[in-house]
C-alpha cells in the first residue's frame, strides 16, 4: 500500500494549507537566479531544477533580519524586541541535502545560547523533501555518506512516480505523518505498490575518512597547501553564502546615535573585514588562511564539537564561485595526496 | 593579423626561462568539462596546463592588484593574458597609481564567440598597453552597439516609477556577498566605503534601502571606470544584471565627457578631475 500526490492536486494542496492559515514555500525561478521562496500557486514550483541556487537556510536566517529596536534617552535605555510573527509553513519541494543542513546548523543555534529566530522558525517549518533522481557535476552528497534519497532533516520524504505524474508520499516524522493526515483525500491511495524513480547515482568523490584524518593531523595547520589551493580565491564570500550550513552572522546597529534598530546580517569567514581587528591587525591576514579556517571549521572544529561535518555535499560552493574554485577539489586533494 | 597561439606560448616560455616574470598570468581547464579558470604559472614545466579558447572570458586583470600576488611578484615582471577589455584595466590602473604598466607584458587575444568552446580565437599584437591605443580607439569610436543597448533604450523608455520598479525588484535579490566588487579588476580599495563604519555611510544590511545604496554606489563609482569585462555580472549569485547599470553609465560618460574608460594609462578619471574653466561652478 502507498500514498501518491498527484502533480495536478497541489493547487488544492496549497489552498487546503493556506485555508488553513499556513504558508506554502518551496523552489522557484526567474531567468536568472532560482530560490526557495513563497508559493501561492502550483505553477510557481520550479521541481526540474537540480537544486536552487540559494540555499534553504534562507528561510530560517535571513539574510538580514531585525532583533529588537532601541531608544535611548536621558536617563534610560528602552529596548524593544522583535517578535517574529507565529506562522505555519510548509516547505514543499525541499532538495534532501538542504533537509540535511537544518538538522546541521540546529546543534550550533542551540550551543549556549539558544537562536529563537531560528527554533522559531523550525517549530512551525514542515519540511517536504523531494528524493533526487537527478544530479550535476557538483552534486557529492554521497562523498559526504549522505545520499540523494536521505531522510535525514525532512517529515515527509517524496520520490517522483516512474510516470512523473506525482510522488509516492513516506511520513518521516510525526509532524510529517500529521501534515498527510490533515490534508486526507489530497492524497490518494493505492492498494498496489507503485514503481518510482530510482535516486540519482551520484558518484563519490573523495574519501570523507582520508579528509578527516589529514585535518587531524598535526602538520596541516601551518602547511603551505592552503596558498596553493587558495590562489585563485578572491575573497567573495559567495561560496559561504550560497552554502546551507555556513551560518556566521554579524550583529549591526542601524541608526542615528538614539534610536535605531539591532539587526542579524550573514557575514563570512572569507571576508577579510571578518577577523580585522580595530587596531588594524588581522589574525588571518590572507586568503589562504580565511579558506583554511572555512575547511577547518567545517570539517575539523564542527565534527569535534557537534559530532557532525558541516557540509552537506549540495555542492553550491563548487557550482557558483566565480573562479571556479569552491570546497570539492580542496577534499579531493586532501584525501589524496595534498596538504603534505 | 595577429600572433598565433605558438608564438604566445613560445614567448611565455622564453619570458620564463630568462627569468624576465615572475609569474604568467593565464588560463587552465577547470573543475568540469566547460570551465576555465585562471592559473598561475612560476616554471616552464607547468606551462603545458595552460589553455586558451573561446570559455577563457574572465578579465585576468583583477589578479593583478591582489594583494597576496602582488607580493610573490618580488619586483619582476607578469605576463598575462589579456583581451581588449582587460588591457583597458591594465590602463586604468596604471592611470589611478596602482600598477606600473611597464611591469605587465601583455599576451593579446581576443575570442570571435566569446562563451563558446569552438569560438575561433585571434591573438593580438603588442605586449605593452600602449601597443593598443588604435585598437583602443577603434571601440570608442564603435561606441555602444549591441543587445545590451537595447536593452538600455527599453528601460529609458519606462517611466521613472517603471524603472525604480524595475531595479528595485533586482536589487531585492541582493546578498550583499559584494562578489561584484571582489572580481572587478578596478575595485581594487584596500578599504571600500561599505567596509567604513565610523561613519557608516552605506547601510550594512542587504535590505531594500541597503542593497539599492550598495549598487548606486557600486555604479557610480564604476562610472568612467569600468571596462565592461563583464566578471561581475558573471560573478552576481542573485543573477543581477549588472551590466546594464555599468554600460548606461558608460554611455553617458562617453557622451557627456568623451570619456572611454582605459583609453590610456594615463588618462585621468573622469570623476575625480575637473578643470578651471569648467562652466560648472560647484566644484570650486
Ligand atoms: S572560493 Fe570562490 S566563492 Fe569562495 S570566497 Fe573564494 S572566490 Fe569566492
Ligand atoms: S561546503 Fe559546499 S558542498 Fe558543503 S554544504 Fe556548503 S555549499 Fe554545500
Ligand atoms: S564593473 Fe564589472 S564589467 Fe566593469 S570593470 Fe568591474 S567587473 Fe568588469
Ligand atoms: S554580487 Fe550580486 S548579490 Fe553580491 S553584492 Fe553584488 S549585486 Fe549583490
Amino acid at each position: 500500500m502507498a500514498q501518491i500526490l498527484e502533480k495536478n492536486k497541489l493547487d488544492e494542496m496549497i489552498a487546503r494549507l493556506n485555508g488553513d492559515g499556513c504558508e506554502v514555500f518551496g523552489p522557484r525561478k526567474n531567468d536568472t537566479s532560482s530560490w526557495y521562496g513563497k508559493i501561492s500557486r502550483a505553477e510557481e514550483f520550479c521541481f526540474d531544477q537540480i537544486l536552487p541556487d540559494r540555499p534553504l537556510k534562507e528561510l530560517f536566517f535571513p539574510r538580514t533580519e531585525p532583533m529588537m529596536k532601541y531608544e535611548i534617552k536621558k536617563q534610560q535605555v528602552d529596548a524593544e524586541n522583535y517578535v517574529l510573527p507565529k506562522k505555519q509553513r510548509v516547505i514543499f519541494g525541499a532538495r534532501p541535502c538542504d533537509a540535511v543542513s537544518l538538522t546541521i546548523d540546529d546543534a550550533l543555534f542551540a550551543w549556549d545560547a539558544c537562536d529563537e529566530f531560528w527554533f522559531e522558525r523550525r517549530e512551525n517549518s514542515v519540511i517536504v523533501s523531494i528524493a533526487c533522481n537527478k544530479k550535476d557535476d557538483f552534486c557529492m552528497c554521497t562523498s559526504l555518506k549522505s545520499s540523494p534519497d536521505v531522510s535525514t532533516g525532512s517529515d515527509v520524504l517524496l520520490h517522483e512516480l516512474v510516470d512523473s505524474a506525482g510522488w509516492r508520499v513516506s511520513a518521516i516524522t510525526p509532524a510529517g505523518q500529521d501534515f498527510i493526515d490533515k490534508l486526507g483525500d489530497v492524497f490518494s491511495t493505492t492498494s498496489t505498490d507503485v514503481s518510482v524513480k530510482p535516486p540519482a547515482e551520484v558518484p563519490v568523490k573523495f574519501d570523507l575518512d582520508a579528509v578527516i584524518r589529514k585535518l587531524n593531523s598535526p602538520e596541516i595547520f601551518e602547511s603551505d597547501f592552503w596558498k596553493t589551493i587558495s590562489v585563485r580565491c578572491v575573497g567573495c564570500g559567495v561560496c559561504t553564502f550560497v552554502c546551507p550550513t555556513c551560518h556566521c552572522f554579524d550583529i549591526q546597529d542601524e541608526g542615528d546615535v538614539y534610536h535605531g534598530v539591532r539587526r542579524k546580517n550573514w557575514d563570512s569567514c572569507s571576508f577579510a573585514m571578518f577577523t580585522r581587528h580595530a587596531s588594524g591587525h588581522n589574525p588571518r591576514p590572507d586568503q589562504a588562511s580565511r579558506w583554511r579556517q572555512r575547511i577547518m571549521h567545517k570539517f575539523n572544529y564542527y565534527l569535534e564539537r557537534f559530532g557532525q561535518i558541516s557540509c552537506t555535499g549540495c555542492g553550491r560552493c563548487s557550482r557558483v564561485c566565480p573562479v571556479d574554485m569552491g570546497v570539492t577539489q580542496t577534499l579531493v586533494t586532501l584525501s589524496t595526496n595534498g596538504g603534505k | 593579423m595577429g600572433n598565433t597561439l605558438e608564438e604566445h606560448i613560445k614567448r611565455t616560455r622564453q619570458l620564463l626561462e630568462c627569468g624576465e616574470v615572475a609569474m604568467v598570468i593565464g588560463y587552465e581547464r577547470g573543475s568540469v568539462e566547460n570551465r576555465r579558470r585562471a592559473t598561475f604559472v612560476k616554471e616552464v614545466s607547468e606551462l603545458e596546463r595552460m589553455v586558451l579558447d573561446g570559455l577563457c572570458c574572465e578579465n585576468l586583470a583583477n589578479y593583478l592588484v591582489r594583494e597576496e600576488l602582488l607580493r610573490s611578484f618580488d619586483g619582476k615582471k607578469v605576463a598575462i593574458f589579456l583581451t581588449t577589455a582587460g588591457v583597458r584595466s591594465v590602463n586604468i590602473l596604471a592611470a589611478e597609481g596602482q600598477i606600473n604598466p611597464d611591469c605587465v607584458i601583455i599576451l593579446g587575444f581576443e575570442a570571435e564567440k566569446p562563451g563558446e568552446l569552438d569560438s575561433a580565437i585571434k591573438m593580438l599584437d603588442g605586449e605593452h598597453v600602449d601597443h593598443y591605443a588604435d585598437s583602443i580607439q577603434q571601440l570608442k569610436s564603435r561606441g555602444f552597439v549591441n543587445d545590451r543597448a537595447q536593452v538600455i533604450v527599453k528601460l529609458e523608455m519606462m517611466s521613472a516609477e517603471e524603472r525604480f520598479a524595475f531595479w528595485r525588484e533586482q536589487f531585492s535579490r541582493c546578498v550583499k556577498c559584494y562578489a561584484c566588487r571582489q572580481v572587478c579588476p578596478m575595485c581594487y580599495c584596500r578599504r571600500c566605503i561599505v567596509d567604513c563604519n565610523q561613519p557608516q555611510w552605506i547601510n550594512a544590511s542587504a535590505h531594500d534601502l541597503g542593497n539599492l545604496e550598495w549598487n548606486l554606489v557600486r555604479a557610480f563609482h564604476l562610472a568612467g571606470r569600468c571596462v565592461g569585462c563583464g566578471n561581475c555580472e558573471q560573478a552576481c549569485p542573485a543573477g543581477i544584471p549588472l551590466m546594464l547599470l555599468n554600460q548606461r553609465m558608460a554611455q553617458e560618460v562617453l557622451k557627456e565627457f568623451n570619456h572611454f574608460a582605459g583609453e590610456s594609462s594615463t588618462q585621468l578619471p573622469v570623476l575625480a578631475d575637473f578643470k578651471k574653466d569648467d562652466p560648472e561652478t560647484f566644484i570650486l
